[in-house]
């Protein structure tokens, strides 16, 4: 991990709204094909990072770097060329196309645009997902989980370096959980694509992934291994102590 | 897809040939079917920018208004053709480049007020802003003193017309190439972008869609059509007044007329135009006094009972609704 290039840092991220601090000094590095989760309880931050990431607000202090570029307040869409994918907290897709024209957005507009073959790369994303025999359901008939699933084929098709999800796993029932976990693994695995993944469930994070970001109350309190996270004292306290606050 | 397509296709040529019926060019649905035609070509229009980009644009009639007025200038002014003109005198009567020009003057317009109102996310400013700035147009038009006419407007040279036969065909030829043009746009990667515009302009942006060029686009594209179709009415009417071409209907029913045949869709402006243009007419003719509340009440009586529209036909991507 030391030796692999970084190619997402966060450099002292500050986003207020008006009087309210939701970020404050967070750095962050993520490297090529890494698998960071990024936990903390209800409003901490965790959203609002990635939403300053991919440039939907302009953080108040701090810079953005990806693949060695200051892309701090750049277009979104620009973002996303650059190699930056994500899904939403509260799924967003485009609710009267298929599964498969929802894809190819991301294909014929993603990162990969240019490289060509927009077909192929969505069907290579449905199959990552196992979407592939519903490729032509409108969107609007899947359910919950499949769209979650597509909405993570549409970044994949993208073909970024690295994908935000935000939340994939939430209202999914444990056979969806499953699935969910080893879909996010088999795309680091089978793509090299760097991940960073907030979630609640902290156990699916801890299982899977190389390192785990904490945030409490928009500050960092821990970035290490999952071992080392889960013994950490402020980690606990902020967890443990969170419903007796 | 393929075999309704060819029914459209039945339909068109025999529009085409309907002229060689003997008597067909005096009767009075020969003139009918030329408003169906600008109607249609009006209601593709809204539809492109309302029904597939999810903008709700409330001036299209201004860009009716533009298109006619550039025609109208273009050829009483002679800015065009020169002394080719004394020599041809009928060379601007349905001159592809007035008509050209014509509907670039509304696209024009179109991309420099849409360019403020559709950089906001909420829809209900574009909306707002373009029924205003359909009211300033039209001040301007009265306030343009001799270039534009005044109050009065202005009045093409050529003041007759021995048939209605060119309009017929140059109104079917344009709809017939609107029709075509937004299938294949539909089709296309734009295509693809405006609708994931239009279903979730958020997500659309977080997948490399530059949403604000994708939106204007759409609204210039819309402002083309209503433009020419604004000329071709020149062609019809000769006089081009402020109150006659900046009227607020020349918006008002196409949007009727798409959202009866089914917004979103590549052939309900069509069949909506149709359908609603024989209601509005028959209304006129047989309850004079009271078309209004027939003609209100059929567009209340299609809502109800045709929510998604007449057509949900001929086209690849299905279920083109209003954006949920
Ligand atoms: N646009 C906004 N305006 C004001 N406050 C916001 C805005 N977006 C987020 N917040 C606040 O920021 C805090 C963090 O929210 P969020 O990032 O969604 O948390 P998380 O995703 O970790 O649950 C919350 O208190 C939320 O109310
Ligand atoms: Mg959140």
């Amino acid at each position: 991990m030391q030796q692999s290039e970084t190619i997402l840092s966060l450099e002292s991220i500050q986003m207020r709204f008006g009087g309210l601090v939701v970020l404050d000094g967070i750095d962050l590095a993520v490297a090529r094909a890494e698998l960071v989760g990024l936990i903390g309880p209800n409003g901490a931050g965790k959203s609002t990072l990635f939403n300053v990431m991919t440039a939907i607000y302009a953080p108040t202090r701090g810079k953005v770097r990806f693949l060695g570029r200051d892309v701090t307040g750049v277009a979104p869409h620009k973002i996303c060329r650059l190699g930056i994918a994500r899904t939403f907290q509260l799924v967003r897709t485009f609710l009267t196309m298929t599964a498969r024209e929802n894809v190819m957005v991301g294909a014929v507009y993603g990162a990969g645009s240019r490289a060509g073959n927009a077909a192929q790369a969505a069907d290579e994303a449905l199959d990552l997902v196992g979407l592939s025999a519903r490729r032509d359901m409108p969107t609007r008939h899947m359910t919950l989980s499949d769209r979650r699933l597509l909405e993570i084929a549409r970044g994949v098709a993208s073909q970024p370096a690295l994908l935000l999800l935000d939340e994939p796993m939430a209202g999914l029932n444990p056979t969806e959980i499953r699935q969910m976990v080893d879909v996010i693994r088999r795309t680091r695995q089978e793509r090299g694509i760097a991940i960073l993944w907030v979630e609640h469930k902290v156990d699916a994070i801890m299982k899977v992934c190389d390192r785990v970001v904490v945030l409490d109350h928009g500050v960092k309190i821990a970035d290490a291994t999952p071992a080392e996270v889960v013994a950490n004292r402020k980690v606990i306290e902020a967890y443990l102590g969170e419903p007796a606050a | 897809m393929r075999a309704s397509m060819s029914i459209w296709a039945v339909i068109a040529a025999a529009l085409a040939l309907l002229p060689f019926w003997p008597g067909a060019i005096d009767s009075y649905a020969f003139s009918f079917l030329f408003f169906v035609f600008i109607y249609a070509i009006l209601s593709q229009a809204w539809n492109l920018i309302a029904g597939f980009g999810g903008q709700i644009s409330l001036g299209n009639h201004a860009f009716f208004g533009l298109g006619a007025y550039a025609t109208a200038i273009l050829w009483s002014g002679n800015y065009l053709w020169g002394s080719l003109y004394e020599s041809h005198p009928r060379i601007y009567y349905f001159d592809p480049v007035t008509m050209a020009i014509a509907g670039l003057v509304a696209a024009l317009a179109a991309a420099l007020v849409g360019w403020p109102l559709l950089s906001k996310l909420r829809g209900d400013y574009f909306a707002l802003g373009t029924l205003g700035f359909g009211e300033i147009v039209k001040v301007l038009f009265v306030n343009g003193g001799d270039f534009t006419g005044g109050a009065f407007g202005i009045v093409a040279p050529s003041s007759t017309f021995d048939t209605l036969l060119p309009h017929y065909w140059t109104g079917l030829g344009l709809t017939v190439a609107v029709i075509i043009a937004i299938g294949l746009l539909m089709r296309s990667r734009y295509g693809l972008a405006l609708i994931a515009v239009r279903d979730d302009e958020m997500a659309a942006s977080a997948n490399g869609i530059d949403t604000l060029k994708v939106k204007i686009a759409a609204f210039a594209g819309s402002a083309f059509i209503s433009g020419v179709a604004g000329s071709l009415y020149t062609y019809y009417i000769f006089h081009v007044g402020p109150d006659s071409v900046f009227d607020l209907d020349w918006m008002l029913l196409p949007l009727m007329m798409t959202v009866v045949g089914g917004t979103g869709t590549l052939m309900g402006p069509v069949v909506g135009a149709f359908v609603m243009y024989a209601v509005f007419d028959l209304a006129r003719i047989v309850v004079p006094d009271y078309h209004p509340v027939v003609s209100g009440l059929a567009i209340i009586l299609a809502m109800l009972f045709l929510p998604k529209g007449l057509a949900r036909i001929g086209f690849g991507l299905p279920g083109l609704v209003r954006r949920g």
